[in-house]
Formats: C-alpha cells, sequence, structure tokens
C-alpha cells in the first residue's frame, strides 16, 4: 500500500468539513456506542459498523465483508488501537485502510480555529470543537486577547495566543457548562489573568472568580489605536446566571441561550419550569430582545454540521433566527413553558457530574475528564412543531 | 475448572483477542474470568457474547485494586 496508514483527526477534518468530501468510513465500536456518537461530515457518509471482535473471531469473512462495501476505508474505533488492529487486517487482505489516529477520543477533542471577522488589528476566530459540537471564542484587539468558553485544552489557546503574539488580558465564560469541562479559570490562573462566570442564584462557585455586573461594557486593546468594547448581558434560563457577550457591538456570543437553529434547553438543572420562565423573559423582555436584526449570533454549540456555513463558521443574523425560530415566536410565557416542558429530555447521568466539576474549584483526573466529554453536546432544546394557533 | 486471563493494563482489542485464545483451551464446563482495566471492555464484552455464538457472558462484576485502580471482572464459557 502506498502512502501512510494513518490519518489524523485533523487530516479527517480538512477531508470532510474543508473539502467536502464523503471518504468510507469503518466503525469498528460495538453497536451501542456507535449508535451514540459517530464522526459526520458535510455530506452524509458512508459508514460500516462492524466491531473489531467480529475481526478475532472471524478474520477472513469480515474482512471479505468490508470488501464487498467498498475498496478504501478509514477505520474507527474508541481511542485508535482497535481500529489499527483491524485496518491491518483489511490490508493484509488487500483492501486498502487507514486508522483514524486516537480515535473518537481524539476526534472528539480536536479543536479547529476560524477566522469569523477581522478588521484592522481587532480579529474574532471562533475555535471548533467539532466532533463535540462546542464552540469557543478568542477576541483579539491590539496584542490583548479575550478567551471565552475555553475547554480544558488549553494548549489550543495558549499556542494560538502565542503565535499572534496576543497576551490574555481576560477569560470569560458564558455559564456553567453541563457538557464539558471547562478550561476558564485554569486557562487565566496561568497567563494572571481575571476569570469571570456567572452560576447565578442557587449555586456555590468555588472558583476564583472576578465578578461582573450586569450591563458591564469591558474594553480591551487600546495599543495602536484598536480598542473594542464586550458588554455583558445577563440571560438567565438555560442556566441561572448564564451571560451573553456583545463583541464590538455587533457580535453577540451567546453561549447555550440561542443557537444558530433555536435556543438553549432549561430543563438541564431539573427545574423546567421556573428556568423557562426565566427564558421566556430573556428572550422577550430583556435586553437580548432589543438588540438589532443585523447582530450576528455565535453560539456556544452546533447541532449538525449544516450549521456551519461556507467558510466553516457557525454563525446568524439575529433577525433571521428571530423570523424562523419556532421558540422565539411563542407569543406568550405559558405556550413557552409548555413547549419547554413538552421538550423536557433526559440529560446523559454524567452532566451532573461535570456541572459539578465546573462549579468546584478543583480539577478531575485526565482520564476521567476524557470519560465525561465522551460524545456530542445535547445542550439545545428540541422543540419539534411550529406553536399551534 | 476456573481459569483466570490477566488483561490488567491492556489495551482494546486485546482483552477480547487473548480471551478467545483462552477459550479456545477451555471445555464446555469450565469458566474464564478475564480481568481488565479498559473501561470499554464492559460494553465490548457484551458486544461479543451477542454476536459469537460459542460464547457466553455469565456476568460481569467491577471492583477496586489497591491504589484506587478500576478493575471489570468478566466471566465467560465456551458454549458448543
Amino acid at each position: 500500500m502506498e502512502g501512510s496508514a494513518e490519518i489524523t483527526p485533523r487530516e479527517l477534518f480538512e477531508r470532510l468539513v474543508t473539502r467536502g468530501e464523503s471518504p468510507a468510513l469503518l466503525d469498528v465500536r460495538n453497536a451501542d456506542e456507535f449508535a451514540a456518537w459517530r464522526i459526520e461530515g458535510r455530506r452524509p457518509l458512508d459508514q460500516l459498523n462492524v466491531p473489531y471482535f467480529a475481526f478475532i473471531d472471524e478474520p477472513e469473512v469480515s474482512a471479505a465483508r468490508v470488501a464487498q462495501a467498498g475498496d478504501a476505508w478509514i477505520a474507527v474505533c474508541a481511542k485508535g488501537d482497535s481500529s489499527a488492529f483491524v485496518a491491518g487486517i483489511l490490508r493484509e487482505h488487500g483492501t486498502d485502510a487507514v486508522n483514524l489516529v486516537g480515535g473518537m477520543q481524539a476526534w472528539g477533542d480536536l479543536h479547529v480555529p476560524v477566522r469569523v471577522a477581522a478588521a484592522g488589528r481587532f480579529e474574532l476566530w471562533q475555535v471548533d470543537r467539532y466532533g463535540k459540537g462546542c464552540l469557543s471564542y478568542v477576541v483579539l484587539a491590539g496584542g490583548q486577547a479575550v478567551v471565552v468558553d475555553a475547554s480544558r485544552h488549553l494548549d489550543v489557546y495558549e499556542t494560538f495566543l502565542r503565535e499572534r503574539g496576543a497576551a490574555l488580558v481576560r477569560v470569560l465564560d458564558t455559564h456553567v457548562h453541563a457538557d464539558h469541562l471547562s478550561g476558564g479559570a485554569e486557562l487565566a490562573r496561568r497567563a494572571g489573568a481575571p476569570y469571570h462566570v456567572a452560576a447565578g442564584p442557587g449555586f456555590t462557585l468555588g472558583k476564583a472568580v472576578k465578578p461582573l455586573g450586569d450591563g458591564t461594557a469591558l474594553r480591551l486593546g487600546g495599543r495602536g489605536g484598536v480598542a473594542i468594547e464586550i458588554g455583558l448581558i445577563a440571560a438567565p434560563g438555560h442556566t441561572p446566571g448564564s451571560t451573553c457577550y456583545l463583541v464590538d457591538g455587533r457580535w453577540l456570543l451567546s453561549g447555550d441561550t440561542l443557537f444558530v437553529n433555536g435556543i438553549g434547553r432549561p430543563d438541564l438543572g431539573g427545574h423546567v419550569e421556573a428556568w423557562g420562565r426565566a427564558l421566556f423573559h430573556t428572550l422577550h423582555q430583556g435586553p437580548l430582545s432589543r438588540l438589532p436584526d443585523e447582530v450576528v449570533i455565535l453560539p456556544a454549540h452546533f447541532a449538525s454540521p449544516a450549521e456551519l456555513d461556507g467558510e466553516g463558521v457557525v454563525e446568524r443574523r439575529l433577525g433571521d433566527l428571530r423570523a424562523t425560530a419556532p421558540e422565539l415566536r411563542l407569543p406568550t410565557e405559558a405556550a413557552f413553558v409548555d413547549a419547554m416542558r413538552g421538550a423536557v429530555k433526559s440529560p446523559p447521568e454524567v452532566y451532573q457530574k461535570i456541572i459539578a466539576a465546573n462549579l468546584a474549584s478543583g480539577s478531575v483526573t485526565e482520564e476521567e475528564a476524557s470519560e465525561w466529554e465522551l460524545g456530542k453536546n445535547q445542550c439545545a432544546a428540541a422543540v419539534p412543531a411550529a406553536p399551534r394557533g | 475448572m476456573e481459569k483466570v486471563l490477566d488483561a490488567r493494563g491492556l489495551k482494546c482489542p486485546m482483552p477480547i483477542f487473548k480471551a478467545k485464545k483462552e477459550l479456545e483451551t477451555l471445555g464446555p464446563d469450565d469458566v474464564l474470568k478475564v480481568l481488565a482495566t479498559d473501561k470499554g471492555s464492559v460494553l465490548d464484552m457484551q458486544g461479543w457474547a451477542k454476536t459469537n455464538k460459542h460464547v457466553s457472558l455469565i456476568k460481569q462484576e467491577t471492583t477496586s485494586e489497591e491504589g484506587g485502580r478500576t478493575v471489570y471482572i468478566h466471566y465467560l464459557s465456551r458454549l458448543a
């Protein structure tokens, strides 16, 4: 066989997302894991699920079955070892196969920075943790940087900033995340920068934060005449402390409050009534409701690769969301809370552990963190149909 | 007879790879007790027993060894 017998997550991302290819994937995890979380591309993918133990039991039969379905494969498993074993068997049987290095774990840890906007020395970057559908942000102005919703993979942000010679001056989280561990407090500590997150009433935050009030305007930059403002907008609902950050009056880092195709679910805390009412007020009566239609939403998650635009950015004009999202068109608080109640579904059990860890001051082991973070985020409210009447 | 296969510290596919080889040496009334530290082995052993009609998964247990490492124990037998 020519070339490498491996493909890295970044190389796979380039093929699936940047170039929009649809290579054949052979997922060798067990059927339950495959059903729960799999690789997605911009285009529908040919995926075959043949667990690796079928290649231990009957290598000839399994290899023949795969060869019959296609002549070139990327093998995928949980951590990249079983898929390497399977790819080797396939190659021995004359079928072209490469192994995804690090498997789904590494796929879920891949972060790809994509530039959203640049004007002079102001830049806004979206850091796409594609496999999990998690988005974080870096705002750069005049040599200073603010990071919003950092994951625990601090090297991603530290390398990015070092390459641009930018100094990290502040770290912000939009809320206490339930689906992934925040790296915000630790990133801030390592840079000697202040960290801010609001847990909201009813929660005790064990992390050292610099409290900032609703309506605060943070100034970033200044050197070389470039300075921009980041405004805080309290947006209780998805969590009681949820905060949106309005960058330069135009880009809304909306956390899990607004997504490009809907809104964040208010039921993760088990209080769908109270948090649902708060969310209705945030969306219909609070400062978010008064933002101009031209504001661009930059959320903390996406649910499907279809939400990426041609440049690979997940963004949407607020006016377009207002015109189409059924959740934003429910006219009364009662109808809204009803719809949210109807959309309640049990979150993954591990979310309680992640919330607790994100509130606490301590850290969790790498092994635990990796295990907790497996899978795609489930933070969006799934309201199935348009409102009646 | 109960035979113990120590697959602690081994990553997949090795626990199942070795378990299959061991099972082939056992009689129908013997039990193979597999010790593994890879958490993925729990679901994988279940999936394996479901798809391989010669393998029976009798039960699974989780224990903690000294030092805090979690050990997943799988009891297997061979079906004719």
